[in-house]
């Protein structure tokens, strides 16, 4: 029998199966092409291009785009500012989401309400809690007044310093993921086997000892997953710098890169010159997420 | 064996932490109460001395919240049944259908969520310029419509449920279509709803797609016509309009996630921690 003739045979038995998954498939699978596959092809396509609009049409013009870009004060200035944005806002909201989910594992009554408060921040719309941020962190209209009151002192002006505007945007973003991050530290510390931790007790072990060598062991797949999803979350900040900075005081003193992106695209119009940070931008959060899987193998517990 | 004194300091603990990550809402909520001269006071009250309700009526009226409120609503529930819809379909097939090569089919579908938004704005703008959708609804529901994460929630779903069940729906001679509707779809409500949920906040809340394919007044969502507000308001800020305004944005969200509080968080934790 020739592989021909299996394949007839196959399709006759299966047809109607087949047929139907097709027809299950194919709408949701047009839309991925047409806005998520197709997108990819074009971006490469349009990075070496040069297409500022209104301008009809592209000019091809190799890799102009990418020598530029490596050149560019800028470019370097904003991949610095998301790299501190996201290493000090993924390290830190973990930090404070495991101590807050530790927190609220405690037998306490009114835990539901506890754990509401936690969370407003990843429910509470960026844009509009951007706006809030500006007026808490004024050093006038918001609370800290009280604590530069209480000190004597006059508060810096967050949003209007060059070397601060950048921590204020780190400190939205931590705020805003210490929450997100504190949801799942509380689920995986309350699916944890109760009786890994009865025994420890029994053998006399220390809250610290069963802290750094039971719980934190059996955590690493949540911090894992959260370092994965926080650094994909955060590479992408937008909102905070749009409504907050733009960048400012001084252009980019406070920019980051899907900002920057932004400004290049929409701002001075360059289609071409902004799909290679787009470009150069997938390369580097895909290199990153590849090393992360890497590395989990020798730190994280279990697994496949 | 618990001390009171270790349960008064985890109480202690547990307030001011949880205290501190609503300031911010709570500051809104104030703020959007005050009357301007108390906004500007120095140093700044803890509430209101007098309460302004009537602050909430005069920012509905300092832009065109209802027409916001109506874009954010049409486009966001719209965007979220075609994603679910399109989804629970996907989910299904390739978790109960035999096609082969469905496993690297599925695949390629997960892996559009490591692929960033950002890559696919561009040429995505570019797309919908050329096709005229700039400044309409489509803009805001077709292209966020393709979204994976649904399918991988429902996909994961329907892997949980027994197989007898697909075999026992065929034996009564139903088709996939009835056994999708029928059999698999009441199993799944709870699923159902987390995806939906996870949906329909994305687009609320989002801001940079909004941004870029919409350029008319009309056809602005709720934060785009939030931060338009703050900018185009004359000689200053006005805090209490803008704080008010803001609760109108984060409103909807709040009363959702109240209403879908375990499914919500069962539905976003549900991929880390299934093993």
């Amino acid at each position: 029998m020739t592989g021909l003739e299996r394949a007839r045979r196959a399709w006759r038995r299966n047809r109607g199966e087949w047929l139907t998954f097709v027809a299950f498939v194919t709408p949701g699978l047009f839309l991925f092409a047409v806005f998520t596959y197709w997108p990819i092809v074009y971006s490469a396509y349009l990075s070496l291009t040069r297409w500022n609009l209104p301008a009809p049409t592209a000019t091809f013009v190799g890799l102009d785009n990418y020598t530029r870009l490596f050149q560019d004060e800028s470019f370097w200035q904003v991949l610095a500012n998301t790299v501190v944005y996201v290493v000090c806002v993924v390290t830190a909201a973990q930090v404070l989401a495991f101590a807050l989910a530790m927190l609220l594992n405690q037998r306490v009554k009114g835990r539901t309400f506890f754990r509401a408060l936690a969370f407003t921040p990843y429910i509470t719309t960026t844009a509009a809690a951007a706006l809030a941020w500006i007026l808490l962190l004024d050093p006038r209209l918001g609370p800290l007044s009280f604590v530069y009151n209480l000190t004597d002192t006059e508060g810096p002006h967050w949003l209007a310093s060059s070397s601060l505007a950048l921590w204020a945007i780190v400190l939205v973003g931590i705020w805003r993921e210490t929450g997100f991050a504190a949801l799942f530290f509380l689920a995986g510390l309350q699916g944890l086997p109760r009786e890994c931790f009865e025994s420890a007790r029994i053998d006399g072990a220390s809250r610290w000892a069963v802290l750094r060598h039971i719980t934190l062991p059996l955590m690493t797949p949540v911090i894992f997953f959260l370092s994965i999803t926080g650094t994909i979350a955060a590479v992408k900040m937008f909102d905070t710098v749009a409504i907050m900075t733009e960048g400012g005081p001084v252009y980019p003193a406070s920019s980051t890169y899907v900002y920057h992106l932004y400004r290049v695209g929409f701002r001075d119009f360059q289609m071409g010159y902004a799909s290679a940070f787009a470009v150069v931008f997938f390369g580097l959060t895909m290199a990153f997420a590849v090393a992360q899987f890497r590395a989990a193998e020798r730190w994280v517990y279990g697994g496949d | 064996m618990e001390s009171r004194l270790s349960k008064a300091g985890i109480y202690a603990a547990l307030v001011a932490f949880t205290g501190l990550m609503a300031l911010p809402f709570f500051w809104m909520f104030i703020t959007a109460l005050k009357a301007p001269a108390e906004i500007i006071q120095y140093p700044p009250a803890w509430w209101p001395r007098e309460i302004h309700w009537e602050n909430f009526l005069d920012a509905w009226r300092a832009a065109p919240f209802g027409r916001f409120y109506f874009n954010s609503i049409l486009t966001a529930t719209a965007a979220t049944a075609l994603q679910v819809g399109l989804a629970v379909f996907m989910a299904y097939a390739f978790a109960v259908i035999r096609f082969p090569g469905k496993s690297a089919l599925l695949l390629i579908v997960i892996a559009t969520m490591m692929i960033p938004d950002e890559l696919k704005l561009i040429p995505n703008f570019m797309l919908l310029r050329k096709l005229g959708w700039i400044d309409t609804y489509w803009a805001l529901i077709i292209p966020p419509a393709a979204h994976a994460f649904p399918v991988l929630v429902l996909y994961y779903h329907f892997k949980t449920l027994p197989k007898s069940l697909w075999e026992a729906a065929k034996l009564d001679g139903a088709g996939h279509t009835a056994t999708l509707l029928r059999v698999a779809l009441p199993l799944s409500k709870p699923m159902l709803i987390a995806a939906a949920l996870v949906a329909f906040v994305g687009r609320w809340n989002d801001y940079l797609w909004p941004l870029v394919v919409t350029n008319r007044e009309s056809m602005r969502t709720l934060p785009v016509g939030l931060a338009y507000l703050r900018d185009s308001q004359e000689g200053g800020i006005q805090w209490n309009l803008l704080m008010a305004g803001s609760l109108f944005v984060i409103m909807p969200v709040l009363i959702l996630y109240v209403l879908g509080q375990r499914h919500f968080v069962e539905g976003i934790t549900r991929g880390a921690l299934k093993g």
